[in-house]
């Protein structure tokens, strides 16, 4: 079994998480984000950094993620993500 | 009925098409007939707050149908429109409010705090308009939209040589010019655009671009003249909704920058839809490499694709026929029909083809001048062949070929074009410099697959200070639109200077990521 089929929901998460804190939340200091806090709302990103986001998901999880599938819903949030990512896995 | 102002574009077509759609954002679905009742209220609703013929009306709204509303209910009340980019930091939105004298202000009720801010330095702003919410005392968008109309003929009738718009722009010396342009102006450009383009009543376009941005605005203007559906987007963001909206909404035309169809063409599964009804591609504000333009026509392979070149001073120049994307793919094409084009020397003579020299350009989608700037405008503009007649320089080199197709050769200032806007570095740097502890400052563009140009900030620092690149793209990204913010900042010792010690850009440009020796 390799480390990526390994990987649980929540370390998903906290790998989402840490990868959203270190590119993008350094602009926001003092800025909480919760798991379903909107991320484009909150200005925490724009349109280039889903950009990053979407390659990061498909390099990092070996996923391949369909046009129509990148929507506010599946990456609008952190929690959003990492319950779109443990589908694709699934 | 002729339609000689913009608001006579809405109204004819709400006569001819009362049910088709008009304006779609997300759940929110205008038909010509609704568009037009909320358009009458709203502009009913402005002339009771004080809003008279030849006042300014600031739209800062993102992309949504009550933008639609906000600007036709300016029209109808026989004021002009402002379109400010809705993400404009308070500084930058103060200045933009007090120098276009705006009497009025509508804005999204969410960004209320920026906009009542900037409102307090813009002495002739006696309103600010809320969407989707009230802001201070002023009554909502929603609710003014709901005032009696006024009866036909109750204020004086707006004229095609009345003015119905100041577009502001990036300068190169960092502070925006606002171009203030006629009805009569809008609608010429707007008809030459329908013919080349073959725009029609029963397109179904997709703006994604920012109707705060000429190149959207016109989309707009443009639907709402030929009785077109015109469906908005915010951007690229999700570009799933983009995909679900072409699918579920068959839309025909879509106008995009190359960021747009960067994003687009690497989408997984876009290539095997079938998209039967998308006919017309466009592109403009930057141009799209010879490989871009073929991995575009791949992925959407039923349409042809327009390239276009322009500038907000007349809004379009030039496009490229599709038929001659082949022979001659990086050329922007001929002047837009009704217009002409010519390139002069630095004495002002008119060169042979192969040349290289200014793009100068005549017609009537030239703009009337620059708001408030008679020096600016005197640069731009330059007396033409008759009395009243003016030509405008591009400032930006251009050559034609033996058959007069043109050529963009290069600008002839530094401003950077980054996902299709205009970035003046002065106005960056200027931001830099605010912050404690920089020296030097110095803000270039660099080719980026993505973004056409990429914003690299280089920076030294005052001695014994030690920066933070993160630290300083946080202090841009508090004070800049989001399109301005450097992508990139790099911390120098000393930036390099050229022979009579002014920072050498050519040679921080063509440094890319790699800091000089000794920067840390």
């Amino acid at each position: 079994m390799s480390n990526v089929e390994q990987t649980t929901g929540s370390a998903i998460k906290a790998e989402i998480r840490a990868y959203i804190e270190e590119n993008f939340l350094y602009m926001h200091p003092g800025l909480e984000v919760s798991d379903e806090d909107n991320l484009l709302a909150l200005g925490v990103m724009d349109s280039l950094s889903f950009v990053e986001l979407v390659e990061e998901v498909q390099e990092r999880y070996g996923i391949s993620v369909q046009d129509v599938e990148i929507t506010e819903e599946n990456f609008g949030s952190i929690g959003a993500l990492t319950r779109y990512i443990e589908g694709k896995k699934a | 009925m002729n339609a000689r102002t913009l608001d006579d574009d809405l109204r004819r077509s709400a006569a001819q098409h009362a049910d088709r759609t008009a304006v779609v954002y997300g759940d929110r679905r205008l038909t010509y007939a609704e568009l037009d009742r909320a358009v009458d209220g709203f502009a009913a609703g402005l002339r009771q707050l004080g809003v008279r013929r030849g006042d300014r009306v600031a739209v800062v709204l993102p992309n949504c149908v009550e933008t639609a509303i906000a600007i036709y209910g300016a029209l109808r009340a026989g004021a002009a429109f402002t379109p400010l980019n809705a993400t404009a930091k308070e500084e930058k939105l103060a200045y933009l409010l007090e120098h276009s004298g705006s009497a009025v202000a509508v804005a999204d009720a969410r960004n209320s705090h920026t906009v009542q801010n900037a409102a307090i330095r813009a002495p002739e702003l006696q309103h600010v308009v809320g969407v989707g919410g009230q802001i201070g005392d002023t009554p909502s968008l929603e609710e003014l939209c709901e005032t009696p109309p006024d009866p036909p003929g109750a204020y004086p009738q707006t004229m095609d040589v009345d003015l119905a718009s100041i577009i502001y722009t990036s300068g190169s010396t960092g502070v925006p010019k606002g171009v203030a342009f006629l009805h009569r102006n809008m609608t010429f450009v707007s008809d030459s655009i329908i013919e080349y383009l073959g725009l029609r009543g029963d397109d179904r376009i997709l703006c994604v671009l920012p109707l705060s941005h000429t190149y959207g605005l016109y989309h707009l203007i443009m639907a709402m003249r030929v009785g077109a559906t015109l469906v908005l987007e915010r951007g690229v963001t999700f570009p799933g909704r983009v995909v679900q909206a072409l699918v579920d909404e068959k839309i025909t035309v879509l106008p995009g920058v190359p960021t747009v169809w960067q994003v687009l063409i690497n989408l997984e599964g876009l290539a095997d839809r079938e998209l039967p009804h998308l006919r017309l591609l466009t592109n403009a504000g930057a141009a799209l490499s010879v490989a871009r333009v073929q991995a575009v026509r791949k992925v959407f392979n039923n349409a042809v694709l327009f390239s276009m070149y322009g500038q907000t001073e007349c809004k379009r120049v030039c496009y490229l026929p599709p038929d001659q994307l082949d022979v001659r793919p990086d050329s922007v094409g001929i002047p837009i029909p009704g217009t002409e084009v010519w390139i002069e020397n630095e004495h002002g003579e008119r060169v042979g083809p192969g040349e290289v020299g200014e793009l100068i350009i005549r017609g009537d989608h030239v703009m009337q001048g620059y708001w408030k700037d008679a020096e600016a405008t005197a640069k731009k503009l330059k007396p033409g062949r008759w009395p009243g007649d003016r030509v405008l320089r591009s400032g930006d080199l251009f050559r034609q070929d033996e058959e007069g197709y043109l050529y963009f050769v290069g600008r002839s200032d530094d401003i950077i074009k980054s996902r299709g806007e205009k970035v003046a570095p002065k106005e960056v740097e200027e931001v830099l410099y605010l912050y404690e502890g920089v020296r030097e400052a110095a803000v270039v563009g660099v080719d980026d697959e993505l973004l056409g140009q990429a914003i690299v900030a280089h920076v030294s620092a005052e001695e014994g200070v030690e920066l933070d690149p993160k630290l300083l793209r946080r202090h841009c990204a508090e004070r800049l639109e989001d399109f301005m913010v450097p992508g990139k900042v790099v911390i120098h010792d000393d930036l390099p200077k050229t022979d009579n010690g002014k920072l050498d850009k050519l040679a921080l440009a063509a440094m890319r990521d790699r800091p000089a020796v000794g920067a840390r």
